[in-house]
């Protein structure tokens, strides 16, 4: 092996390293190998003057391999692998050391220990780097079409954009009806549309487009494959009842059926048949019978012609090269209890409130008592001191004044008082709120460790109040309707997160490569999210960020080829005795028995090979060595690092 | 090494890219302190690990080794739990028949958020070791 | 204007190089499209790249903007015009817009330049630093700061005195005098507008004493003293250059206020104010930091986390509006200030105030357009035609807008909206090919 010539690069990171890490000791302290060339500190690794500088000194020395001790390699690895490239070295020979997350940070109470740990963490990296070989990438082919998951509004707009830039789509709804949550808004802050509204426009554009394949009723059942070309079986179940139907038959079919189950459209205020849609002008037109509720009576089928029980589902498979992400949240479900929630007969969530104004005129009755004073409780399930959701879900509070005030607008005896813990009408919403005040609704502040209480008195529904606004005197109003504002939550059902492995965030909800640098990624390769599904968004939001998604998922797709990492396992022939240990510990099917020269052995399939190196650990005679994670490079780390 | 290091064991964890990985780095990110004498090797994935490496780092002076594994959210697929589990019961054995306290390998599954759990997973372990090497 | 008028084409051009406009230019060019990346200072990399670090992941803003304006920089099918203005817009067709674009003179060949410093340090020249927002001063020739780019001295030629100091020590002759302004005659097939924002200017609320008392700064001032670009090696209050260990914020200067013209939240400023707090609490451990406010509003993605764990920090926090601010002798200065969880008048004492100013429209955008009319909303910022369904679709189809032209917006929002607007344009330019 020709005697290496590494260059080390030692990162301030502008302080958030060398606040706490003594850069220069660490610097003085890896100089004098043997192997290291040149060994710098510089105030920001990944600024355009050193990345230049870093070019200069490979070019210059004959650089054979570059180290970087800086941030966590998520952020910066490609950076750096495409300076060396751009000095013409391999990309591989790059490695990197993270010594801000793993030491200046994570010890930032002890400079001496921080130090001591980015000396060896710099010094196990130059280990690697000896070891570190020219690879070639792998040239794999994209598939040139993505698979959107969710039809809200984020997966309606995400899919039009990707048939806008001539990419096939597959439009994939778990549900028997396109739209999502933004279906079940009538009256939207900032437009005279309502929610209905413009899904139906954009589902008219949506069909209107030869590249798109609608799936409605569908769920991803599995996913095989990767980047560039994942296979997903797609499970369809039936609506009963045939795209051809005649409107008065089949309103005749809801009307006769007998069964009655609470409407998830109208967040259980409603009761719904097993035979339905969920209103007049939702999309697709066909209604769909709920076979998990429907008795097989046949009362239906009498008077319609259209339903067909004899509809059979149906299991289709695509390949994609990208999938996007849009499965959007859940309203957060109060607890027993929780502000009278379940207990109390006046006591429903905004999402309840909105359906409830929506589908009411002249006065606002809720079981049958005709509502006057309605108090809102806000960051119901948001901000909780002592429960899981921690965070704040953005879009509530601006949600709870648009509807007080529709309501006000459309039931103009009502009053409205906001039990709230600070409004965060954010940017031009402070309008809204500035509306509200006006309209002279009554907002009342609570403490942070003083939340407002629901009592029943009798037949009174109590709500009870420190106030800030008014030096903490305690204020009662007695509500017709409260209204638990609950915040958004992950979808509860997450099979689909599940088959693709997306990791969550501290919050739960699917979580980006990086809030800024790689705001619609995720570990998994080729695996985008948009809208909600990644934290509490508006409608606005989810749109940009759909939109962010699908010119990725494009990105990643659209030269109709990607590189793929030449990390793979190899084989030792000399050492192989072809056992099939690694034959049935790849879960990929990327070993298979072969002959070289006379010699069963084991053969790697480099196409399939994902690199994991499960095969290694389980072969006898130690003939696996997984590229750039050989038992050399690691333990010559394991060396370096004691 | 400094004065202030003493009273930390040397561990070494091996960590997968993209699942534990993440939740080392969110730890130095939130400032959960843990003993600087603790190193991470990242690798692609928890069921690749070999048991000669983990017997080398016992050779070479390491006090213990954490397996930070990927656990059910593993990218490769469902048997990575059942194949990491083998793999830390083989080396098991191994450290036995060298004669080295099977406790000082632990194994636990860390997924991308479990930045606390890690965390004190690893305090443990280090008070484990220190009472029982240093004692 | 003679024969310098030079007739260029490209398929997108992009208006501001900031965080927003940078992401828009780069996810055309990854896509395969010929960027004019066009921005009216020396540097690209707009407000983003003169902060500290960036809430809530603590990064420094440095570390997410130098990387991506290197990309930037170098990517062959992005080409940057920096001190340059766009003007005089014309829809030709759908698939085609005139426009002209303006290059000021630098008075630097950019391409010869090492930044070598030794014309900042010959010239005789010193001026207010508009890049250290007059903390510090800076010469007539001069190289932006530390991390621009290009990264190339500039000839102020408003303030310089053409003594030719700078030209004699220049080692690579790179100084020119005879440089003038150039004149290009753009075609493009769509354009992003990413324009960004001001910040309110506090010398309109005389009452809390900015330009007068020395120790009230904005909070952009304070991001330069605490930015590790920083002018000073330490963070100091300017009136005396003391240390200071009792810091006071005041939330929402210029917004949420109808009496300045602003009656919208800027939305960035809580999160900014809490930010700055925890990095002073960490540079000056003994130091006390208040935070006067109104409401807190800690909204996005790991904000209310960050906001519970600056009070964790012990960094205070007050209800209430400030009614003004006097000095004393010593410097020091008092808040009058209605503390409204306690419900009465108080007055503290803080030896440095920071003014959290809020975000402005920028001006005239709608001027640039000849032909067509580029809609504003009530507020100046940009209107948006189709706010929910389309956000990037402003009332000229083929224009898009990102970031905080459309109105306030924090940095992972400017993000998406880039990329919102970036695929726009790529369908637009698909679809009127």
């Amino acid at each position: 092996m020709k005697k290496k010539k590494i260059g080390v690069y030692i990162c301030h990171c502008g302080g958030n390293i060398s606040d706490y890490v003594d850069v220069e000791k660490v610097r003085q302290a890896v100089e004098g190998e043997d192997i290291v060339f040149l060994a710098k500190t510089t105030m920001f690794a990944c600024s355009d003057a050193n990345q230049r500088e870093m070019v200069n000194d490979i070019e210059a020395n004959g650089l054979t391999s570059v180290v970087v001790a800086s941030c966590s390699p998520k952020l910066h690895l490609l950076t750096f692998r495409n300076v060396t490239q751009r000095a013409n070295l391999n990309k591989y020979t790059y490695v990197h050391a993270n010594i801000r997350e793993q030491a200046s940070w994570a010890h930032s109470d002890n400079k001496i220990g921080a130090t001591e740990k980015a000396i060896h963490l710099v010094k196990a990296a130059i280990a690697k780097a000896n070891y570190a070989e020219a690879l070639e990438t792998n040239k794999v082919k994209a598939l040139k079409s993505v698979a959107v998951i969710g039809a809200g509004v984020a997966g309606m707009k995400a899919a039009i954009s990707l048939s806008n830039k001539e990419c096939e789509v597959v439009l994939i709804e778990k549900e028997p009806f396109v739209g999502g949550r933004v279906s079940q808004w009538d009256s939207l802050s900032t437009t005279t549309e309502t929610g209905k509204e413009i899904v139906n426009r954009l589902y008219n554009d949506l069909i209107t487009r030869e590249n798109i394949t609608i799936c409605t009723n569908s769920e991803v059942i599995s996913n095989k494959g990767s980047v560039g070309n994942f296979t997903l079986k797609i499970k369809k179940t039936p609506r009963y009842i045939s795209t051809s139907f005649h409107p008065e038959d089949l309103k005749k079919a809801i009307e006769v059926c007998p069964v009655e189950v609470p409407d998830e459209f109208n967040f259980r205020l409603t009761p719904r048949k097993a035979i339905y849609k969920n209103y007049p002008g939702e999309y697709p037109q066909t209604p769909v019978i709920d076979l998990k509720n429907c008795t097989r009576c046949g009362a239906c089928e009498k008077v319609c012609p259209a339903v067909n029980f004899s509809e059979e589902e149906d299991i289709i498979e695509i390949s994609v090269g990208s999938v996007l992400m849009a499965t959007g949240f859940d309203p957060y479900t109060p607890a027993y209890g929780e502000f009278g929630y379940a207990t109390s007969e006046n006591v429903i969530t905004l999402p309840q409130f909105k359906r409830l104004i929506d589908e009411q005129s002249d006065t606002l009755v809720y079981k049958g008592k005709a509502i006057q004073n309605i108090a809102y409780i806000y960051c119901v399930g948001s901000r909780q001191a002592k429960g899981d959701n921690t965070y704040c879900s953005r879009n509530c509070c601006t949600s709870t004044i648009h509807a007080a005030l529709t309501a006000k607008n459309k039931f103009p005896d009502i009053n409205n008082f906001h039990f709230n813990r600070g409004l965060r009408t954010y940017g031009k919403q402070e309008i809204l709120y500035a509306d509200s005040l006006r309209s002279g609704d009554i907002y009342l502040q609570s403490y942070e460790d003083g939340l407002p209480t629901v009592t029943i008195e009798g037949k009174k529904t109590i709500v009870k109040i420190n106030d800030i606004l008014t030096n903490g005197k305690e204020i009662e109003v007695e509500a017709d309707l409260v209204v638990l504002v609950t915040g958004m939550v992950p979808r509860a059902d997450n099979k689909v997160g599940t088959l693709f492995k997306l990791p969550k965030g501290r919050d739960k909800f699917y979580n980006e490569i990086h809030m800024k640098l790689r705001p619609v990624e995720t570990v998994i390769d080729g695996v985008t999210i948009a809208g909600a599904c990644q934290g509490p968004k508006n409608i606005a939001e989810s749109v940009n960020s759909a939109l962010s998604a699908a010119t990725k998922s494009y990105s990643i797709i659209s030269k109709g080829e990607l590189e793929s990492e030449p990390l793979v396992a190899t084989i030792d022939p000399d050492r192989c005795t072809w056992c099939g240990a690694c034959e049935a510990a790849c879960p990929f099917d990327a070993i298979m028995k072969s002959e070289k020269e006379g010699k069963i052995i084991a053969a790697i399939n480099n196409a399939v090979c994902k690199g994991c190196g499960m095969c290694a650990p389980v072969c006898e005679p130690d003939a696996i060595n997984v590229t750039a994670c050989s038992s050399t490079e690691i333990m010559s780390m394991i060396d370096a690092l004691v | 090494m400094g004065e202030i290091n003493r009273m930390s064991a040397k561990i070494l964890v091996f960590s997968t890219e993209k699942i534990s990985d993440p939740a080392i780095d969110m730890a130095g990110l939130m400032k959960l302190h843990y003993p600087p004498t603790v190193y991470t090797i990242s690798i692609p994935c928890s069921s690749g690990i070999k048991p000669s490496w983990i017997l080398h780092a016992f050779e070479k002076g390491f006090d213990g080794v954490f397996i930070a594994a990927d656990g059910s959210d593993c990218v490769y697929g469902e048997t990575c739990t059942e194949k990491t589990g083998a793999l830390v019961g083989k080396t098991h054995e191994l450290m036995k028949s060298n004669n080295i306290d099977p406790a000082r390998l632990r194994m636990a599954a860390i997924c991308s958020v479990c930045s606390e759990p890690f965390v004190k997973q690893i305090r443990s372990f280090n008070e484990y070791l220190l009472k029982t090497l240093h004692a | 204007m003679k024969d310098s008028l030079k007739s260029s084409s490209y398929d997108a051009l992009v208006i501001g190089a900031g965080i927003a406009g940078g992401e828009a230019a780069l996810n055309l060019a990854n896509t395969g499209y010929k960027v004019l990346l066009v921005d009216k200072e020396l540097s690209v990399g707009g407000k983003m790249i003169m902060l500290s670090k960036v809430f809530p992941t603590l990064d420094c803003a440095a570390c997410i903007t130098t990387p991506k304006v290197s990309e930037i920089s170098r990517h062959p099918n992005i080409t940057i015009f920096t001190g340059s203005e766009v003007s005089n817009i014309r829809k030709i067709s759908d698939n085609e817009f005139v426009a002209k674009v303006t290059r000021k003179p630098r008075y630097v060949h950019v391409e010869d330049c090492t930044a070598c410093q030794l014309c900042e340090k010959a010239c005789p020249t010193s001026v207010r630093d508009q890049y250290q927002f007059g903390l510090i001063g800076r010469k007539a020739a001069f190289i932006p700061f530390s991390i621009c780019s290009p990264k190339a001295a500039a000839i102020d030629i408003d303030n310089c005195t053409l003594c030719g100091a700078c030209e004699r020590v220049c080692p690579t002759h790179c100084i020119d005098f005879t440089m003038e302004t150039e004149t290009n005659e753009l075609h493009v097939k769509t354009i992003v507008v990413a324009t960004g924002f001001n910040l309110f200017d506090p010398n309109n609320i005389p009452r809390y004493g900015y330009g007068k008392y020395k120790n009230v700064i904005t909070a952009m001032q304070m991001e330069r003293e605490i930015a590790p670009t920083r002018p000073f090696h330490t963070i100091l209050r300017p009136g005396d250059g003391k240390v200071p260990d009792k810091i006071a914020y005041v939330l929402c200067v210029g917004s949420r206020d109808a009496t300045v013209g602003n009656p919208i939240c800027s939305q960035i400023c809580c999160m900014y104010s809490i930010k700055q707090a925890q990095l002073l609490m960490g540079a000056l451990p003994m130091a006390d930091v208040t935070i006067y406010y109104i409401n807190i509003r800690s909204f996005g993605k790991g904000f209310e986390e960050f906001y519970q764990q600056a009070k964790g920090m012990g960094v205070n926090f007050v209800k209430g509006k400030i009614g003004r601010i006097s000095e004393k002798e010593n410097g020091n200065l008092i808040l009058r200030y209605e503390d409204i969880n306690k419900g009465k008048l108080q007055e503290a004492e803080h030896d440095m105030v920071i003014l959290s100013t809020g975000v402005l429209p920028t001006k005239g955008i709608d001027g640039l357009f000849e032909n067509e009319t580029l809609t504003l909303d009530q507020f100046s910022f940009v209107g948006q035609s189709d706010m929910l369904a389309s956000p990037a679709k402003t009332s000229i189809g083929g224009v898009f807008v990102a970031g905080a032209a459309t109105g306030p917006m924090d940095i992972p929002d400017s993000i998406l909206s880039a990329g919102a607007a970036s695929s726009e344009a790529i369908s637009y330019i698909i679809q009127h090919a």
